[in-house]
């Protein structure tokens, strides 16, 4: 049986194709893919799949192993083998307040800081390590509307460049988490086909730059 | 005048099982049953006797052998007298608080088995799966590899008594693990985060905090590769090379000695030896093993030696057992292609008229010969009895219409015989 790798649509696409070709695995561009959700090449069937189901197909066996941003995993604990650091995909989950905002260091913060976000466990992890109370807000999108409008103090969100928090007019305060790509197994996959996992894991190791 | 109340609003929708919760129908309660008493038949016959244990304990007791997030877990709620009770989500722990119990002046080591459904208040990932079927068996007061060798032994034997075709056990020693991880030599605060690590199978996470250490030992390149400490004879060779404390390395001889008591127990193909098994290592003392089958994402049975449970309870005594999911061993089943479809009823047995005691006589005969028959409640011409033992599922057909020959319909084929034949024919037929 071919072994399977789950990939994530979007942002993670391109550089998880490349790592294929970098490791000799396999080479599949995106178009080729198009919109194909499985595709079976060279003894590998790669499951093309939205980012946040990643981990649900590892750890339910549909897929041995896949490549998931971190910020996914902080959100879904699941029950899987968390390899290796794959180094693309980089972001940072940071807390961002408006330019205009007095919040700055955690001294300026309010007892009870309001914070909406896409990712509330993250969030949720890191004021219970610095011990500050905090009330999350649970959105699914533009977080970035949220204090302009009165929901919120400040935001958690993901930013790689920077760039739309400076549009929204919004300062980093903290940072939360660091994510990038990680290559992720299913715990039977490991011991059941270890054979054909475990070479595939090393390839894809050894390409990681 | 007073304005007439509302009714209340009425739900058409018939009241259902808690979520994660759910109804076993007669198809899966019966292969589930079947795996169940296919597995403690097998532990009979290797001298485990079954017990029972209650499905509420308190808090206090089970916390004997419960880490935090565990504890957690459990379904919890107060007594009468105010004392904090939980439904049990696992056995191991209730019967180590027998063995040390009511047992306590029985001769070691005891041998005991036991069949319940536990429950988890999870809500991860498998949080539609609340409830759980279990076997499980503990061999209490042995300690050494002749011990840890024959559980392992019979829990491949339970798999393949359950009908699983295929299936591997991967064994692998909690002390290797801890030896590693003394041998490092960390400070406090990055040992807790490297436990952590491995318990989250975060080797991401493991990479970033041994990074921290100088050293860079053999034993920390061990650490890291766990994943991939796997195979037969040959990893355990392998591994002694590159150890260098004493805990591992007793860790090893201890493996070495069960991988060759385990080819004595006829058992070679099916086992696998895993250095990086990774089980709650808190627990675990010795001996940790996992049964797997072929395409199914999580562990069929698990294991280990436990001996640090039973002091707790105030008897000091080496321990190791194991527990089968019968749920996931049945999954692993039907998606092998299942078990062969059994008839549910050899017989439907129907009358009219003046056949009912010639109904009644012919059902008994069956059933002491071991058939399943079933005999209708009421009057129905040979026509309509047709129809019902399609709705039955019966094998064949038998209809009284009063004392004398009776109809027998089995297959294509319809005759007129004596009651006592058409017994003997079913009986027959089946042999």
């Amino acid at each position: 049986m071919k072994v399977s790798l789950a990939i994530p649509t979007g942002v993670l696409l391109e550089g998880s194709l490349s790592l294929l070709e970098r490791a000799g695995v396999a080479r599949v561009t995106a178009a080729q893919l198009g919109r194909r959700l499985f595709l079976e090449r060279d003894g590998l069937r790669l499951v093309l799949v939205r980012p946040a189901d990643v981990a649900a197909y590892v750890d339910h066996g549909a897929a041995d192993l896949g490549v998931v941003g971190k910020d996914q995993l902080w959100e879904n604990r699941g029950d899987h083998y968390e390899l290796v650091d794959l180094g693309f995909g980089a972001c940072r989950l940071i807390l961002a307040v408006p330019e205009a905002s007095p919040i700055a260091g955690p001294e300026t913060w309010p007892p009870l800081l309001r914070v909406a976000t896409k990712y509330p466990i993250a969030t949720a992890e890191f004021f219970r390590r610095t011990g500050h109370a905090v009330d999350i807000v649970r959105l699914h999108g533009a977080v970035e509307l949220a204090p302009q409008v009165g929901l919120a103090d400040a935001i958690a969100d993901l930013t790689a460049t920077g760039a739309t928090l400076r549009e929204n007019h919004l300062r980093v305060v903290a940072e939360v988490g660091h994510s990038t790509a990680r290559l992720i197994a299913n715990q039977a996959s490991l011991k059941t086909r270890s054979g054909e996992v475990q070479a595939l894991v090393t390839k894809l190791r050894s390409a990681v730059s | 005048m007073r304005p007439i109340p509302p009714l209340p609003p009425t739900s058409n929708a018939a009241p259902g099982t808690v979520p994660g919760f759910r109804d076993l129908l007669p198809d899966e309660a019966e292969s589930l049953r079947a795996g169940q008493e296919a597995i403690l038949a097998e532990m009979r016959r290797w001298g485990y006797r079954f017990v029972v244990t209650p499905t509420l304990e308190s808090v206090e007791a089970l916390a004997l052998g419960l880490g935090p997030e565990q504890q957690r877990r459990l379904f919890k709620f107060a007594d009468a007298d105010g004392s904090l009770v939980a439904l049990v989500g696992e056995k191991t722990i209730p019967v180590a608080r027998l063995a040390a119990g009511q047992l306590r002046s029985a001769p070691l080591p005891l041998r005991l088995c036991y069949a319940a459904s536990v429950v988890s208040n999870d809500g991860g990932r498998f949080a539609n799966r609340r409830e759980t079927h279990q076997v499980g068996a503990e061999l209490v007061g042995a300690a050494g590899p002749a011990a840890d060798a024959e559980v392992i032994a019979l829990a491949v034997h339970c798999l393949d008594a359950a009908g699983l075709k295929r299936y591997q056990v991967d064994v692998g020693h909690s002390e290797f693990f801890h030896g590693l991880l003394a041998g490092l030599k960390l400070p406090a605060e990055v040992e807790t985060g490297v436990r952590a690590a491995l318990a989250a199978r975060d080797f991401v996470a493991l990479e970033r905090l041994l990074e921290t250490t100088p050293l860079r030992s053999a034993e920390r390149e061990l650490l890291l590769r766990f994943p991939a400490l796997r195979g037969g004879r040959e990893i355990l060779d392998a591994a002694g090379r590159l150890v260098a404390n004493r805990r591992s390395e007793r860790a090893l001889a201890d493996l070495a000695r069960v991988e060759e008591l385990l080819r004595e127990h006829g058992l070679g193909g099916q086992v696998n030896l895993d250095l990086g098994a990774i089980r709650d290592f808190d627990y675990y003392t010795g001996v940790i093993f996992e049964g797997y089958g072929a395409d199914l994402g999580r562990p069929l049975a698990v294991g280990g030696r436990y001996d640090r449970l039973l002091e707790r309870f105030g008897r000091p005594a080496p321990a190791t057992g194991f527990v089968v999911h019968l749920d996931l061993v049945a999954e692993a089943i039907a998606r092998a292609g299942g078990r062969p479809a059994l008839p549910q009823l050899d017989a439907a047995v129907a009358w009219s008229a003046a056949g009912v005691p010639v109904a009644l006589k012919l059902g008994s005969s069956l059933r002491l010969f071991g058939m399943r028959a079933v005999v209708d409640t009421e009057s129905r011409s040979l026509a309509a009895a047709r129809r019902w033992r399609g709705q039955v599922g019966a094998q064949s057909l038998v209809h009284c219409g009063g004392p004398g020959p009776v109809t027998w319909a089995s297959g294509s084929r319809t005759r007129r015989l004596p009651p006592e034949q058409v017994v003997a024919q079913i009986v027959g037929a089946l042999r």
